[in-house]
C-alpha cells in the first residue's frame, strides 16, 4: 500500500463517517451515491487526479449539515454504515485564526488602533451561533472569545458562515491531516536527532518513551509539586553578589 | 423477434440513469446510486469489477459489499452476460455507433459486406480482456486505488447523467466515453465491449451448465448449418453463434436468433438454459 493520492487540504473534507484516508481511497468505488442523496448538495465530486470521482465537502461554499443521509448508503463501507450519531462524526477540526477573527481582534485591541486598517474588531461570534453542537464543539471564553473544543466534528458550518473575506477566520483541517508521521521535515529531523542522542546516551531507543506515552509523561509534570531533590555538589555562600 | 424487447430494456436502463438523480432531487430515495452500485428498495447491486477492485485495493474480504454481488451474480448465473447485451447504457451507444458506421460505409464507400472486427479470434479477444482485467486488478492492489473504475463505461455514463441532471455539467470522464465511442465509430467497431470492458469480463466468468446460452438444433452443431451464415454476420461479438454460443464473449443479445432463418419460418438457433431444455 502506498500513499498515492493522499493530499490533505484545508477546508476539503471527506463526508461524515469516512474511514481513514488511505483506506477510503481503496474502498471508495466512486459510485457517487452519497453525493446523490445529500439533500443540501454539500458533497462535491473531485474532478481531477487520482481522487477523481471521490466525494468531498468544501465547507467554504457549502458545509455538511450532519443529516447523516449518506453514511448508511455507502455500498463499500468507505463511509461507516453504522454511524448515525452526528456527535460521533470526525470529519476534521475547526481552527480559528486569531489574526483575522473579528472577536479575537476585538478582544486583543479593546480600542481599535489607528493602524488596524481594515482589520476591524467586532463582537461577531457567528461561528458560535451557527454551530450545531454549541458548548460541545465551540465555546465562548468570557462570553466573548470563540474557542474550538475537542467535541468539534468538523462539519464546517462555521466556515461557511464566517464573515471575514477573502480568508475565513475559522477553517477546518480534515481528519488525518495532522498525522505526526506525515508532518514533514522538522518532525523527522527532531526524531532522527532524538534517536541519535538516545544511542549515544544510556537510553535504549526501543525503551525510550515516544509519542503519546512521552506526551502523557510530560503532561504529568506538575510545577506545584514539591521540588525534586537533586545532587548539588557545591556549597552556597551566604551572600549573593548582584 | 427479440430485437424490440432488447431495445426497450436498453432504452429503459438508459432512461433510468437520468431518472435516478431526478427522483433523488425530489427526495425519493427508493432507487439510489449509479451503475457502479445501485440500491433498489434496500436491495444492493454493485458492479462486480468495482467490488473486485475495492477488495484488492483495501485488502479486506469481510466487506459489507460482498452482499451487493449476490444479485448481479445470480442474474449472470441464470441469464448469462445479459447486462452487457440488454442493459448496459454504453452498449446502446456502441450499437448506435456501429449502425452509423455501417450506414456510412454503405452510403459513402459503397461497401456492404460484413466488417471484420479488430482481433477476430474469440480466443484472443477473451485473452485481451482478461489480461486487461487482471492487470487492472493487480494495479489496484499495488497502488491501493480502484483504478479500473476510471475506465468503467457504464459507471462513468451513469455518473455523467447524474452530474448532468444535478449540476447541468459534464466532468472530465466524459472525454473517455467520447474517445472510445469515436474510436468505435472511426476505426475499431465494438472494440471496448469485446476487448477491454472489465465489468463484462467479470460477468462472463459466472457460468454454470444451466446458464442461458445460444445453441443450435442442427444435427452437426460444429458445421455451418446454412449457406448465408446470417448469424455470424449479425453477432456484435464476432462469434459464429451456431458453434460458439457458449463462448464467454456471448451476451445473449439474441441478434443471431433474429437473423437465423432456414427459409421455412422455423429457426435452428435458440436459447437453452435454466427454464428451457
Amino acid at each position: 500500500m502506498t500513499r498515492l493520492g493522499l493530499t490533505f487540504l484545508e477546508n476539503r473534507l471527506r463526508p461524515p463517517g469516512a474511514v481513514e484516508e488511505e483506506r477510503f481511497m481503496a474502498l471508495c468505488i466512486r459510485c457517487n451515491r452519497c453525493l446523490e442523496v445529500c439533500p443540501y448538495g454539500s458533497i462535491r465530486r473531485a474532478g481531477w487526479g487520482l481522487t477523481l470521482g471521490t466525494p468531498f465537502v468544501l465547507p467554504d461554499s457549502k458545509a455538511c449539515y450532519l443529516c447523516m443521509a449518506c453514511t448508511g448508503l455507502c455500498p463499500t463501507g468507505a463511509l461507516d454504515n453504522e454511524l448515525t450519531d452526528p456527535d460521533a462524526v470526525r470529519m476534521g477540526r475547526a481552527k480559528i485564526d486569531p489574526d483575522i477573527c473579528y472577536s479575537h481582534l476585538f478582544f486583543d485591541m479593546d480600542v481599535v488602533p489607528e493602524d488596524a486598517g481594515d482589520r476591524i474588531g467586532a463582537l461577531c461570534n457567528t461561528c458560535y451561533n451557527v454551530c450545531p453542537l454549541p458548548n460541545q464543539a465551540i465555546t465562548l471564553k468570557n462570553n466573548l472569545l470563540p474557542i474550538v473544543l475537542e467535541g468539534c466534528v468538523g462539519c464546517g458550518i462555521c466556515v461557511e458562515r464566517c464573515p471575514t473575506r477573502p480568508r475565513r477566520a475559522i477553517n477546518v483541517l480534515p481528519a488525518g491531516m495532522g498525522k505526526t508521521d506525515e508532518t514533514g521535515f522538522h518532525f523527522r529531523k527532531a526524531r532522527k536527532h532524538y534517536e541519535e542522542v538516545s544511542v549515544q546516551g544510556e537510553t535504549d531507543p526501543k525503551e525510550a518513551l515516544k509519542g503519546t506515552d512521552l506526551l502523557e509523561r510530560k503532561q504529568k509534570i506538575d510545577a506545584s509539586a514539591p521540588a525534586t531533590d537533586f545532587d548539588f555538589p557545591y556549597e552556597l555562600g551566604d551572600e549573593t553578589e548582584d | 423477434m427479440f430485437r424490440p424487447y432488447r431495445r426497450t430494456v436498453q432504452v429503459a436502463f438508459f432512461a433510468l440513469m437520468f431518472a435516478i438523480p431526478v427522483l433523488n432531487m425530489y427526495e425519493n430515495y427508493t432507487i439510489t446510486g449509479t451503475y457502479y452500485a445501485l440500491q433498489v428498495g434496500g436491495l444492493e447491486a454493485a458492479d462486480p469489477a468495482a467490488i473486485l477492485q475495492a477488495v484488492f485495493a483495501s485488502g479486506e474480504f469481510a466487506l459489507p459489499i460482498l452482499s451487493a454481488l449476490l444479485f448481479p451474480l445470480l442474474l449472470a448465473l441464470i441469464l448469462g452476460r445479459v447486462w452487457c447485451g440488454w442493459m448496459c447504457p454504453y452498449h446502446l451507444l456502441s450499437d448506435g455507433a456501429f449502425r452509423l458506421r455501417t450506414l456510412f460505409r454503405a452510403k459513402l464507400l459503397g461497401r456492404h459486406e460484413t466488417e471484420i472486427l479488430a482481433v477476430p479470434s474469440p480466443l484472443k479477444a477473451n485473452f485481451c480482456r482478461y489480461a486487461f482485467l487482471l492487470g487492472g486488478t493487480a494495479a489496484a492492489g499495488v497502488i491501493g486505488i480502484p483504478v479500473l473504475n476510471f475506465v468503467s463505461a457504464p459507471g462513468i455514463l451513469s455518473t455523467e447523467a447524474m452530474i448532468l441532471v444535478r449540476q447541468h455539467a459534464l466532468s472530465i470522464e466524459f472525454g473517455f466515453i467520447a474517445t472510445i465511442i469515436l474510436l468505435e465509430l472511426l476505426f475499431f467497431p465494438r472494440f471496448w465491449c469485446r476487448l477491454f470492458c472489465p465489468t463484462g469480463a467479470c460477468l462472463s466468468l459466472i457460468r454454470a451448465p444451466f446458464t442461458l446460452r445460444i445453441l443450435s438444433n442442427a444435427k452437426n452443431p460444429k458445421a455451418r448449418c446454412c449457406k448465408e451464415d446470417a448469424c455470424s454476420a449479425a453477432c456484435p461479438m464476432g462469434l459464429a453463434p451456431y458453434r460458439e454460443g457458449p463462448d464467454l464473449l456471448c451476451t445473449n443479445c439474441a441478434r443471431c436468433i433474429d437473423a437465423c432463418s432456414d427459409g421455412e419460418g422455423s429457426k435452428l438457433l435458440g436459447f437453452k438454459g435454466f427454464f428451457l431444455s
